[in-house]
């Protein structure tokens, strides 16, 4: 049942006007530095290296001056080296396992676990929640963030916590109908699984969810669509990351326009991650974020190599606080073609605007003549098949033009028959590189 | 006043052709008329057959694992004699009409012969026919062949 309404969890600080946040972070700043050099040999060294001292580090405007943190330094340096407590002083760990290896941790002091839990507290109110409701956390329990922060987010709002973890559907079905849950917190796709069971059991009157926060991994608007249809609810995206302290650094409302990011615990920047330079509000770029909170574990420009864009306006909702938009990439994957940087999830965008276009396709990357040529291979499907072959040139142009005019180059655009594009179980692999770029 | 046709979609791979025709055979499809559009990476085969048998068509070539459509397209009867062809297409030029294809039946008829024309409008192609009296066929027409 849709019936969640809009609450604000802390509207002096959710609503506080943009001059009032920026004296807060640049004070918070500048504390936050003034610990890391004093506590963090790694950041120390760094800063010392491009010469900058924590003084002359006073407004955001100086942030530019500060070196970067990569993923691969919480390894390099696993597992205390970016700690900025003493022992003593942490009371958690959370970490994620690492897809490469080497996994990554993050430690919490008391003061870490309470921020990090007003966070979670506020995108459930902002997804509706309140004392009133009983929360279903179907987030993994354990070293990843997931539970456990959905879990504190869900008590620090007074509401009633189901502790599920993942996995065992059958089971969080039965209990989230004879327990009445009202919200539900998991990755949207567990959700959409979810919600397809419901429907197959025909217990879709029986549910009384009437929203959830769902994170943890990228998804979009077709995706959010579907999950809001098969559970009836309202379906919120929610953003986190270990290395910042998990899921709630920024959160949708039920204007579902952007995702307010908790600007008076974390700075937000938007960089070209090719020229490092940062970019204006409302351009693309690799989101970085610097945390000036914590005390734990308080990373400097952490390039998170999500692509996403920034918009500073205020929300319908009232809340001041810069909205991050849904990440649309990796850097990971990004394609330099003739000097013009190239997602695949541009493209992607592209085709599926483009009637009968399905999500099967293939980017193959090329030099020719020494210069870079992208194939775009998209399968044609039976509402693109027409029966004159002028028809269906017709639809390969317009791929092409419009491709053009979205990321700036033109390619070549392939029309293969239905079911030769490989598929993929688990992430797929929708870019082949065939220059040799050898030395 | 106009013939249902069926396209079906071929990958430019050897063998499928003959898949199709091979798919078509066991079924039992009777092909009335029949054209292949070449191009370098793939055909489109176009049919007409009785309306009786659409049905089967269409589901056996899906289940062959075929893309197939169905459309809407013009039937008509060409005098059997030099310039027969060109007094049909002097009425679709004359309407401002152009061509996407035409291709004709396997039957000829005692008093011409039948050509499927496709146009970028089939209602203005068929009005412009009509009023040049060249004899247009339906489907029902088709089917008793």
């Amino acid at each position: 049942m849709k019936t969640a309404v809009n609450k604000i969890y802390n509207p002096e600080i959710e609503c506080m006007s943009r001059e009032a946040i920026r004296e807060m972070q640049n004070e918070r700043l500048q504390k936050t530095i003034r610990l890391v050099y004093d506590k963090v040999e790694v950041y120390r060294k760094r800063m010392d290296e491009k010469g900058v001292k924590p003084e002359d580090i006073k407004t955001i405007d100086d942030l530019h001056l500060l070196p970067f943190t990569e993923k691969t330094d919480l390894r390099d340096y696993f597992p205390y080296g970016l700690f900025a407590a003493d022992l003593k002083d942490i009371v958690r760990i959370q970490g994620s396992s690492g897809t490469t290896g080497k996994p990554i941790v993050s430690g919490y002091t008391e003061n870490d676990v309470e921020a990090w839990s007003e966070m979670v507290a506020r995108a459930l109110y902002a997804a509706g929640g309140g004392e009133d409701d009983i929360v279903q956390v179907a987030y993994g329990y354990g070293l990843f963030t997931g539970g456990l922060g959905a879990h504190q987010g869900a008590t620090k709002i007074g509401a009633t916590v189901i502790p599920m973890s993942s996995g065992n559907t059958e089971r969080q079905i039965m209990m989230m109908q004879e327990l009445g849950a009202t919200m539900l917190c998991c990755t949207p796709s567990y959700a959409t699984y979810l919600g397809e069971t419901v429907k197959e059991k025909g217990l879709q009157g029986k549910i009384k969810l009437k929203s959830g926060c769902f994170g943890a991994e990228p998804w979009t608007e077709e995706m959010r669509q579907n999950l809001e249809n098969l559970l009836d609810i309202d379906a919120m995206n929610i953003y986190g990351l270990t290395e910042m302290g998990g899921p709630g650094i920024a959160f949708e409302c039920l204007e579902k326009d952007g995702m307010h990011i908790n600007e008076d615990h974390v700075i937000a920047e938007i960089i070209d991650p090719v020229t490092d330079e940062p970019l204006p509000y409302g351009e693309y770029g690799e989101l970085v974020f610097t945390s000036i909170t914590k005390t734990g574990m308080p990373l400097i420009r952490y390039r998170t190599h999500d692509i996403c864009c920034l918009n500073p306006e205020p929300c319908a909702c009232g809340r001041t606080h810069v909205r991050m938009s849904r990440i649309t990439g990796r850097t990971d994957d990004m394609m330099v073609i003739r000097g013009v940087n190239v997602f695949p999830s541009q493209i992607e965008s592209v085709l599926m605007r483009v009637k009968g276009v399905t999500p099967n396709y293939m980017l193959i990357v090329d030099r020719v003549n020494s210069t870079d040529t992208l194939e775009v291979q998209v399968e044609l499907s039976e509402e693109m098949f027409t029966d004159t072959v002028s028809g269906i040139e017709r639809i390969r142009d317009e791929i092409k033009e419009n491709i053009k005019s979205v990321v700036g180059i033109s390619v070549k655009v392939q029309l293969v028959p239905p079911k030769t594009i490989q598929r993929f179980e688990g992430k797929a692999k929708r870019v082949i590189d065939n220059r040799k770029l050898g030395f | 006043m106009y013939v249902k046709q069926i396209s079906v979609y071929l990958e430019n791979v050897r063998g499928t052709l003959r898949e199709m025709t091979k798919t078509l055979a066991q079924n039992g499809v009777d092909m009335l008329a029949l054209s292949i559009a070449d191009t370098a990476n793939f055909g489109i085969v176009r049919l007409v057959v009785r309306e009786e048998q659409i049905p089967l068509t269409i589901e056996c070539m899906r289940s062959a694992g075929f893309m197939v459509r169905m459309d809407e397209v013009i039937c008509v009867q060409v005098p059997n004699k030099p310039a027969g062809l060109d007094s049909v297409l002097e009425v679709v030029d004359n309407a401002g009409l152009s061509v996407e294809y035409i291709y004709s039946f396997t039957i000829s008829l005692e008093n011409g012969a039948l050509l499927i024309i496709r146009t970028n409008d089939n209602d203005k192609a068929y009005e412009a026919l009509n009023k040049g009296k060249i004899k247009v066929y339906n489907q029902n027409e088709i089917n008793s062949l």
